[in-house]
């Protein structure tokens, strides 16, 4: 049974990691390179396409000196190597199915880039030194005019011929730069050779204008044609296409990927909804076992009230029984008292008795006797008792006998009447014991004002016989208390219990002597203390706490109830009883607190 | 420096209502000169702060190089022009450059670096700097592992960079500083921006000719130059009338291998060039005049005259601009 519920909590789990793993490589594949990062890259590229043509129309412009300087074009250049470092950063990041591909081609872009940024490079020098050479020229036919009008008139002829081949040469350059074609070249290469040919007679000052416009018609002459070709050679440049095959690319790649994704969603409704299903089934299982769980605990419940019913009515038997016991515990308590007033009576009668036996013998052995025989004489000789007193034999010791047999008579009257003393002491003494028990028996829970040391001195009253027959010297420590209302019954109980033990506690002692010590004063403002000490045998420290339980007891003849019910009756009274001992042999202190009565 | 082209012409054109607004309403124009071939330096460019100070650090950081003793202040001085005003450079254990150090300020602005435009970026010309056995003689594994080792720079790189001391971030620092190195406020972007007592008359007419001539062909945009390649002689051969071609000579054809790049350099900016004397890539001249003469025979192909020459000169003086952050 067990491993079998192990095997299923494994299989639970088995199948809960497939489902997650299901479920995570179904999300991962709808996950692939999707719509937001193709749309990046294509607004990406749209930029890099859009730049691309501005640089395009950025070099006509400087070619036809709408830019006045080159910056438009280095800026353009910066712009476009960051996007496409950027779009190579994004080819690596994301995760493309076609990524050699894509590298491959981004690679290619970036090649026509350095391709078109080289030939527009090339533009910028050759422009420049042609826009500079095509500004310049008619300055220069200007100079060589007025050098040429400042010279000697004798020289005019040939002047006029260069004149007019630089006048020629001039337009041709002008319109050469409008429309370069080969007749116009031809035509204008001609003319310089030329001029070359006719400034050699010109003097050295106008020859040198001549050279310096000759040397910028041939600048022109070779740069113009490089910028032309520079500038065919930038437009065929593929850069257009190139980002357009890119954008192919990257757009096959995405409808294939829409399309697998698609097809992936779709696994993933159809897994959606198999977890559903499986989710309502769980879901459905759950409800019925919530239905039986409810079920058994409403069942559980039911049982339980019952069951507290049952606890009630036991604790009610308990209760009773308990109540049951403290009365016994009280009968007890006061069967002890009974017990020792009765005891203690019967001692005091041994007194009687003893004291009655003495009355009786010395009665009978008394002197009335030897009375009665000297009267007798003393009849006999009525007539002459004169005589006979002073003559008879007899008769003349009799006074001096007489007078013993007062004498004895005196000290027997004597010795009877201190006996009689004595016998009506011991009764009076039991007329006191009966009148003290009394005065305690049936008092049930009444209190009255009393000095807590009365009630002390009654306990040890009750005791004083055998104490003192056990030679137990009694020492008492009274401080002042106030006078209290007590359940002086309920006190007196525990006190005549207490001082009973204490008293039997030291039966055993032999080698010291035998001291019970009493002790009251107040606890704190609030409570009474007596405390009763003995130097008896003591109590082991495992009984320590046992003594005060039902039916414990160490003596021969004890039957547990007395601490009992004496611990109970403090409890009653809302104090409490504490055993202290040092242990076996060491003696024994009974504390007693007791509360001052709530009301006063 | 990115000028984008639309906000570009609505600011033109905002400029032409604005104008013709204020014509109409009979008020004076303060109109800046947006549309002449010289573009005003943007008065910053903000960079990150931190990595500007690391870039500073590293600029002034002898540790850079193999020996200990060449950093990149040692040969572009920022209190003197950015340039050591040396024909060739000293780099290291005394071995000289191959040409002549261009100034570091406004670096930021040329579209390549070096005489030849052999790099694209700042970063890239750390790296060929560092690398070059003339000048640091480095490795970069020495050089981050140098880095690393001193705990001033391990904590400021690690609070500007993410992955710490790297080579790259290293390249990026100083790049970044070099970036901070620009001259805005010269006394004719004053003018450009719409100052007109900015330059006296005799600079205004220096600008003339310097357009007039058709310096401004090559000489144009935001750094005065530095923003496209030109040949060196172009109207006559330079070279042959300087003689003892070298190497260096080569320029942009020592990168590109092509025949028509030979003797081609990056034509170099203007700003501050009357503080970066000697000029040209070999030294050749040694003033602004000298300058200006080779370059109305081998550039222009024209004969000038002295007066519009020294016109021309007294217009390049008012390019020199106020360095931005302290060296």
């Amino acid at each position: 049974m067990n491993w079998l519920t192990q095997l299923n909590r494994w299989l639970v789990a088995a199948m809960a990691i497939v489902l997650m793993a299901v479920l995570a490589f179904l999300y991962a594949k709808t996950q692939h390179w999707g719509q937001a990062e193709y749309s990046a890259n294509v607004a990406l590229l749209r930029h890099l396409k859009q730049l691309d043509a501005q640089w395009e129309s950025d070099v006509l412009k400087s070619k036809i000196g709408i830019n006045t300087h080159y910056d438009p074009l280095t800026n353009l250049l910066t712009e476009m190597n960051s996007l496409l470092d950027e779009l190579d950063a994004d080819i690596q990041v994301q995760r493309h199915e076609e990524e050699a591909v894509l590298v491959r081609e981004s690679a290619q872009l970036r090649q026509v880039f350095q391709e078109k940024s080289a030939l527009i490079e090339r533009f910028k020098s050759s422009n420049s030194v042609l826009r500079n050479s095509l500004a310049f020229l008619p300055t220069a036919a200007e100079d060589v005019v007025q050098s040429m009008e400042g010279g000697s008139p004798n020289l005019s002829n040939k002047s006029h011929l260069v004149l007019g081949t630089v006048n020629k040469l001039l337009l041709a350059s002008v319109l050469f730069s409008q429309a370069a074609s080969n007749e116009r070249r031809n035509e204008i290469q001609a003319r310089l050779d030329q001029l070359d040919a006719e400034k050699i007679s010109l003097p050295p000052g106008l020859r040198e204008r001549v050279e310096v416009f000759g040397t910028h018609v041939q600048t022109i002459l070779r740069e113009q044609r490089g910028v032309n070709e520079l500038l065919s050679r930038i437009a065929g440049v593929p850069t257009a296409r190139r980002i357009d095959q890119l954008g192919n690319v990257l757009n096959a790649e995405q409808q294939h990927v829409a399309v697998q994704s698609a097809q992936y969603r779709a696994y993933l409704l159809a897994f959606s909804a198999l977890l559903i299903a499986l989710f309502l089934y769980v879901a459905a299982r759950l409800v019925h076992s919530h239905t039986v769980i409810n079920r058994v605990n409403r069942q559980l419940s039911s049982a339980n009230e019952h069951l507290e019913q049952r606890v009630q009515d036991r604790t009610q038997e308990l209760r009773q029984a308990q109540n049951e016991l403290v009365m016994t515990a009280r009968h007890a308590g006061m069967a002890e008292i009974a017990t020792n007033v009765l005891h203690n009576v019967g001692n005091v009668l041994n007194s009687i008795n003893v004291s009655v036996d003495v009355l009786t013998s010395r009665i009978r052995s008394s002197k009335v006797q030897g009375l009665m025989r000297a009267m007798g004489l003393m009849k006999e000789h009525q007539e002459d008792l004169g005589s006979f007193l002073t003559t008879d034999e007899k008769g003349k010791v009799l006074p001096s006998y007489l007078s013993q047999v007062a004498d004895l008579l005196l000290a027997e009257q004597r010795s009877a009447i201190d006996e009689l003393g004595s016998l009506s002491q011991s009764v009076e003494h039991v007329k006191m014991i009966i009148a003290t028990q009394q005065a305690y028996a049936g008092m049930s829970s009444l209190t009255e004002p009393t000095q807590i040391q009365t009630l002390v001195e009654d306990a040890l009253h009750m005791h004083a016989e055998s104490l003192t027959r056990h030679h137990v010297s009694v020492e008492k420590t009274y401080a002042q208390v106030p006078e209290l209302p007590l359940d002086k019954a309920r006190i007196l109980q525990i006190l005549v219990n207490l001082i009973g033990n204490a008293k039997q506690a030291m039966d055993g002692v032999v080698d010291r002597e035998r001291r019970l010590t009493l002790n009251v004063g107040l606890a704190d403002d609030r409570h009474l203390r007596v405390r009763v000490a003995d130097n008896g045998i003591g109590i082991a420290p495992e009984n320590l706490t046992r003594i005060f339980a039902h039916g414990f007891t160490t003596k021969k003849d004890g039957h547990g109830f007395g601490l009992h019910s004496a611990v109970n009756a403090a409890r009653e009274m809302g104090g409490t009883l504490m055993a202290e001992s040092a242990g076996s042999g060491a003696g024994a202190t009974f504390t007693l607190i007791l509360p001052f009565p709530e009301s006063r | 420096m990115n000028i984008d082209p639309i906000s570009w012409d609505v600011r033109v054109v905002l400029r032409l209502v604005v104008g013709s607004l204020l014509v109409a309403v009979g008020g004076p124009v303060p109109a800046a000169l947006l549309d002449e071939p010289i573009q005003p330096i943007p008065l910053t460019l903000k960079q990150d702060p931190a990595r500007v100070e690391i870039g500073r650090l590293l600029f002034h950081e002898p540790r850079l190089s193999s020996n200990g003793r060449v950093s990149c202040a040692s040969c572009h001085d920022i209190a003197k022009g950015g340039v050591d005003g040396r024909d060739r450079s000293v780099g290291l254990n005394g071995s000289l450059t191959d040409v002549n150090a261009p100034t570091v300020l406004n670096a930021a602005l040329n579209f390549r670096q070096f005489w030849n435009g052999r790099t694209d970026s700042l970063e890239g010309q750390v790296d060929h700097v560092l690398l070059s056995p003339v000048e640091m003689g480095s490795t970069w594994d020495d050089v981050v592992k140098k880095i690393s080792s001193d705990s001033k720079y391990k904590a400021a790189f690690s609070v500007a960079y993410k992955d710490g001391v790297t080579k790259a971030n290293i390249q990026n620092a100083i790049a970044t500083f070099e970036r901070t190195l620009i001259t805005p406020n010269s006394r004719f972007d004053k003018y450009l921006r719409g100052d007109e007592r900015a330059i006296s008359a005799e600079e205004k007419m220096g600008y003339g000719r310097f357009k007039q001539y058709g310096c401004v062909a090559c000489h144009q945009g935001v750094n005065v130059g530095g923003n496209m390649f030109q040949k060196f002689g172009v109207m006559g051969d330079y070279f042959k009338k300087r003689g003892n071609l070298t190497q260096a000579d080569l320029g942009r054809y020592l990168v590109t291998k092509i025949e028509s790049d030979k003797y081609v350099f990056k034509v170099p900016s203007l700003r501050n060039v009357a503080l970066t004397a000697p000029y040209f890539h070999d030294a050749s001249a040694k003033t602004l005049e000298e300058a200006v003469d080779v370059m109305f025979r081998y550039q222009l192909g024209r004969v000038a005259s002295k007066e519009d020459k020294e016109l021309i000169i007294k217009f390049l003086h008012t390019l020199t601009g106020e360095l931005e952050v302290r060296p």
